[in-house]
């Protein structure tokens, strides 16, 4: 018994051994900060003026937030890039998929074209899009030489600097939906689909009875992986308006950045990244609710 | 039946090659574009080809003594060798513990990391800038390294290869006197292979790519990574395209090599943290 005890005691210590370095790094880079900054989002600070100038102002930063026209504009921004690009990039890469996953040519040349822009550094991507769509850019030149007139200056016209942004992020998305895809689709058993060519069910049959409802968690997994990374966008939209006139095109996490590191307002850029956490909870929960209409298991 | 199949095959790939084309043409724009010189960028009468490849640009970029490309992959190299073999450590330790040891907690440990999956690093950006401020890491590439330590997505997926593995192996390793250590690292970790190199991959491609932390910890341009340096040749006064577009397609060679070098291992990784994670 005694022994046993020993061995026991002897078990937790290795146990705690082995998951120490995860976590104390946990506790000191995730867990302390994200309590640290909960608590500075009710208080105004401003770096520079050192610990001393920490002030509790309580709910001040979230009422000035609630009237902050940049602060409006970025979460409007946010939820319009979300939107534009997650359904219509992990439609356009479930399509891919299902072509891909049939037989052509050049299979693994071809997924790897798809590939590249995901595995690509964001910044590099970024300027490339960001020269492309200057007013004497490529595009415009191609635009004319098909017959348009009268192009936009794409990254200062308001009406269209959203655009290159999100055709940006759709084209770096595409890449790992597509990998995720192949491999669900994969997982469909091949007799499904013989089954019901016997039975004389048609394509377009086949795909909405078979081949949505299995592949559907994983278009779940990709819905809520996909928001969440969409609502932390940053590099992309940080690269394509350095330097450009129009500041229209903020996200919250640029927003949070220039607050807190342009401005050093760190209170107010700690509610804003409140903000943001309560959005992404809140977006992650309501899928995760709203999957028992859709999602097969 | 064969003969339309065949034909479906063709068509298939033909759309699918085009879709290609159109999807690799902006890179293939910045290839051209790294070769060509200030004026042909800007020329109003456009031509996609250089009218001489000028490689010159690559080795300016390379030798320029106020953004150096050599400096910046030097720096980009280390921050991301050392925080893979941090981040495949840490998390290695972890998950054979959550996995194969019975201690008290565990649980609960096991649920807030879990839980922090939720917690956007953005958001914890400002605390984080503040403590490595006063701790003296400002400008110093450990402060990028050190939060790629601690993965979530890597202790979940290893955790659950640790316990694919028969307890038989670790209760006969036992018997003959070995401890939890020895187990850890000579028997049951080699065979963790396979889900070791795709983390690697993944980690390797999300630390050499990194901008945030780098943009607010690395204000030095002597510690510039490549992601700085490429904004550093966009924001240039001199504004010369073509050395933007240079430095652009030199950080994105050696992750296209290691992609292609590990590429059934890498599309293993992604899909089995997608499809049964």
């Amino acid at each position: 018994m005694k022994n046993r005890n020993r061995l026991k005691q002897n078990e937790n210590l290795v146990g705690y051994a082995f998951v120490m370095p995860a976590l104390v790094i946990f506790i000191v880079l995730v867990a302390f900060p994200f309590v640290f900054s909960i608590f500075l989002s009710f208080t105004d600070w401003n770096f520079l003026s050192g610990f001393k100038g920490i002030r509790l102002v309580g709910l001040e930063n979230f009422r000035n937030l609630a009237t902050d026209r940049t602060f409006k504009m970025a979460l409007k921004n946010t939820f319009i890039y979300a939107i534009a690009t997650v359904p219509t990039s992990i439609l356009f890469a479930l399509i891919l998929a299902f072509m891909l996953n049939n037989k052509v040519y050049m299979k693994k040349i071809l997924r790897f074209a798809f590939f590249i822009p995901y595995i690509s550094n964001a910044v590099a991507l970024a300027t490339v899009f960001k020269f492309m769509f200057r007013e004497d850019g490529v595009v415009n030149i191609l635009l004319q030489s098909i017959g348009f007139s009268n192009l936009p200056n794409w990254m200062a016209d308001t009406q269209f600097n959203k655009i290159p942004i999100i055709l940006l992020l759709i084209w770096t998305a595409i890449g790992y939906e597509l990998i995720i895809y192949m491999a669900a689709l994969q997982n469909i058993p091949r007799d499904l689909y013989e089954a019901a060519d016997l039975d004389g069910a048609t394509a377009i049959q086949q795909f909405t009875k078979i081949t949505f409802p299995m592949i559907s968690p994983t278009t779940f997994y990709l819905v809520v992986v996909r928001l969440i990374s969409a609502f932390k966008v940053f590099s992309s939209i940080n690269i394509m308006t350095l330097g450009t006139a129009a500041r229209g095109n903020a996200s919250m996490v640029t927003e949070i950045y220039s607050n807190a590191f342009s401005g050093y307002k760190f209170g107010f850029a700690s509610a804003e990244a409140v903000v943001l956490f309560a959005i992404i909870l809140g977006v992650t929960l309501l899928n995760f609710w709203g999957q028992k209409k859709w999602v097969h298991y | 039946m064969k003969k339309t199949s065949k034909r479906g095959m063709v068509i298939r790939t033909i759309v699918l090659a085009v879709l290609a084309i159109a999807f690799v043409m902006p890179l293939v724009w910045m290839i051209l574009t790294s070769l060509k010189n200030t004026n042909e960028v800007f020329a109003v009468d456009y031509h996609w080809l250089p009218s001489k490849f000028r490689w010159d640009n690559y080795k300016t970029v390379w030798t320029n003594d106020s953004m150096s490309m050599t400096r910046a992959f030097a720096n980009t190299l280390f921050i991301t060798i050392v925080s893979v073999i941090g981040h495949l450590i840490v998390a290695a330790l972890a998950a054979y513990a959550f996995a194969k040891v019975d201690f008290k907690g565990k649980n609960v440990i096991f649920m807030l990391f879990l839980a922090s999956m939720m917690i956007p690093s953005q958001a914890t950006i400002i605390p984080r800038f503040m403590m490595f401020k006063s701790i003296g890491l400002y400008n110093n590439l450990w402060a990028v390294i050190l939060p790629g330590w601690f993965s979530t997505t890597a202790i979940f997926m290893l955790r659950q290869f640790y316990m694919g593995l028969p307890d038989d192996l670790m209760e006969a390793a036992k018997i003959d006197g070995a401890g939890h250590l020895r187990i850890f690292a000579q028997i049951l970790t080699p065979l963790t292979k396979p889900a070791m190199v795709s983390l690697t991959v993944l980690a390797c491609i999300s630390s050499w790519n990194e901008y945030l932390s780098p943009l607010i910890f690395l204000v030095k341009e002597n510690l510039y990574t490549v992601s700085m340096a490429i904004r550093w040749y966009m924001l240039d006064d001199s504004q010369r395209y073509e050395l933007t577009m240079a430095a652009a397609t030199c950080s994105i060679v050696p992750i296209i090599i290691l992609f292609l070098f590990s590429q059934k291992y890498f599309v293993e990784g992604i899909a089995t943290a997608g499809v049964k994670g």
